[in-house]
């Protein structure tokens, strides 16, 4: 590299910062000083400057929203619920857990080969596991309500995603791009089988919100990831017309407390 | 802010009113996509209602927005990022090239804005640091101070980063101005 080559490429950052309006004082006054003596990187100065004109142009300076903030404050607060939601479904599982553990302790010694019939007053015994059933039992019911809850919580979201979902395809023209809903609505329809009994008595009040949700994630679980808009449309008239993101809402509110 | 720190949700609306477009444009800016820049908008304010707390009544509310938006779009930036690895993996490097260099997004496509989308393009094939440095300080005239503090970095970092952002989108959108 020839000495003038060298000299640019030192100056070449100070360059860059002045035009980018990033120096000041001294600093300043030098950078001007050797832009005067250097036609090399006059030359850059004025590159610097032309490219900052350039992106002074880009409609993403002055670009707005394409939604009312009202909407915005919308998305906001469901998407506060469903943090909310999930907290207490976290407690709740470790706290099932433990209660779990609990249990298998204080059965334990019961199951394990013991002593002998004669050390153990047989009576006592039955009404403490009697008295375990009921408690397991009260823990089922309320790890049923906390599965649907964070089911309903996951889904609010695929959901609240769709109603907001209007980004093109960019596979195919006049199609919409669905993979992230279509890909989560799969996995919540398994887990949903996996996990939720619909005909289980503890949830025989959420039965109905519970299926018109399953319907809902099995029909955008059958769309492509490109899907065509009327095919979208379609599935959010029928959550609109079944109100379901308010019904999710309220029953999410009933079942946690 | 003092309600939003409250827990009140109703001081939610009039803070999103008064900032939602700038955040906007910030996520805009850096993702380039007017549906993932929304959601940013969305995730930065649950964080301002979730951290309120941490909020320092002293100073001001745009700078404190700015930080969380600036790192929502780079989490968000990074997570598409490693979606589309998973579905093809890069050539070496931590930005994505083949976006910078061939995908226009088809919101622009659609307008014909020929202009932002070169821009586009041209700041799609930064690295994450460059470019979140460039649209701060010429989106968002922000100070190399402010930069430096918003992201967490050196202020020896942010000026170099500048300059190869510079030095990367006058080489990528010379012909746009000659």
């Amino acid at each position: 590299m020839s000495l003038r080559g060298f000299l640019h490429e030192r100056w070449s950052t100070q360059v860059t910062l002045l035009a980018s309006g990033c120096l000041e004082g001294a600093q300043r006054e030098r950078a001007l000083a050797h832009l005067k003596a250097c036609a090399d990187c006059r030359r850059e100065h004025d590159e610097v400057l032309a490219l900052l004109h350039v992106v002074a142009q880009d409609p993403a300076r002055t670009a707005t929203p394409n939604v009312a903030v009202q909407y915005l404050v919308t998305r906001v607060e469901a998407r506060l619920d469903s943090v909310i939601r999930s907290r207490p479904w976290r407690w709740a599982t470790l706290g099932a857990g433990l209660a779990i553990g609990g249990l298998v302790a204080a059965l334990l010694p019961r199951l394990m080969p013991g002593p002998s019939p004669s050390q153990t007053p047989a009576a006592p015994a039955v009404a403490e596991v009697a008295m375990d059933d009921a408690a397991l039992r009260r823990l089922e019911r309320v790890m049923a309500r906390e599965q649907a809850v964070r089911y309903l919580a996951e889904a609010a979201d695929v959901m609240v995603n769709l109603n907001a979902q209007s980004r093109p395809c960019p596979r195919e023209h006049a199609h919409v791009e669905l993979e992230a809903e279509v890909q989560r609505s799969r996995e919540l329809v398994s887990r949903r089988a996996l996990l939720l009994d619909l005909e289980e008595e503890n949830l025989l009040p959420a039965r109905d919100v519970l299926v018109d949700v399953d319907n809902v994630l099995r029909e955008v679980a059958s769309l492509q990831s490109c899907s065509r808009r009327d095919e979208l449309d379609r599935v959010r008239r029928e959550m609109e017309e079944r109100q379901l993101l308010m019904k999710v809402r309220l029953l999410s509110r009933e079942l946690v407390s | 802010m003092r309600r939003l720190a409250q827990g009140e949700r109703d001081a939610l609306q009039p803070l999103m009113e008064r900032h939602y477009r700038r955040v906007y444009r910030i996520a805009l800016a850096y993702l380039r996509n007017p549906d993932d820049a929304l959601d940013v908008v969305q995730e930065t304010f649950v964080r301002a209602f979730e951290h309120a707390g941490r909020w320092n009544a002293g100073s001001e509310v745009a700078p404190w927005l700015t930080r969380i938006a600036v790192n929502q779009s780079i989490d968000r930036y990074r997570r598409e990022r490693r979606r589309r690895e998973t579905m093809a993996p890069l050539d070496e490097g931590d930005h994505d090239d083949r976006l910078g260099s061939g995908e226009i997004s088809p919101e622009l496509q659609a307008h014909g804005h020929e202009l932002g989308a070169r821009i586009d393009r041209a700041l799609r094939s930064l690295p994450e640091r460059q470019r979140a440095v460039f649209v701060l300080r010429h989106y968002e005239d922000r100070s190399l101070e402010e930069i430096a503090e918003a992201l967490g970095i050196r202020l020896g970092t942010v000026k170099s980063s500048l300059f190869r952002a510079t030095h990367e989108l006058r080489r990528r959108l010379r012909g746009v101005w000659s």
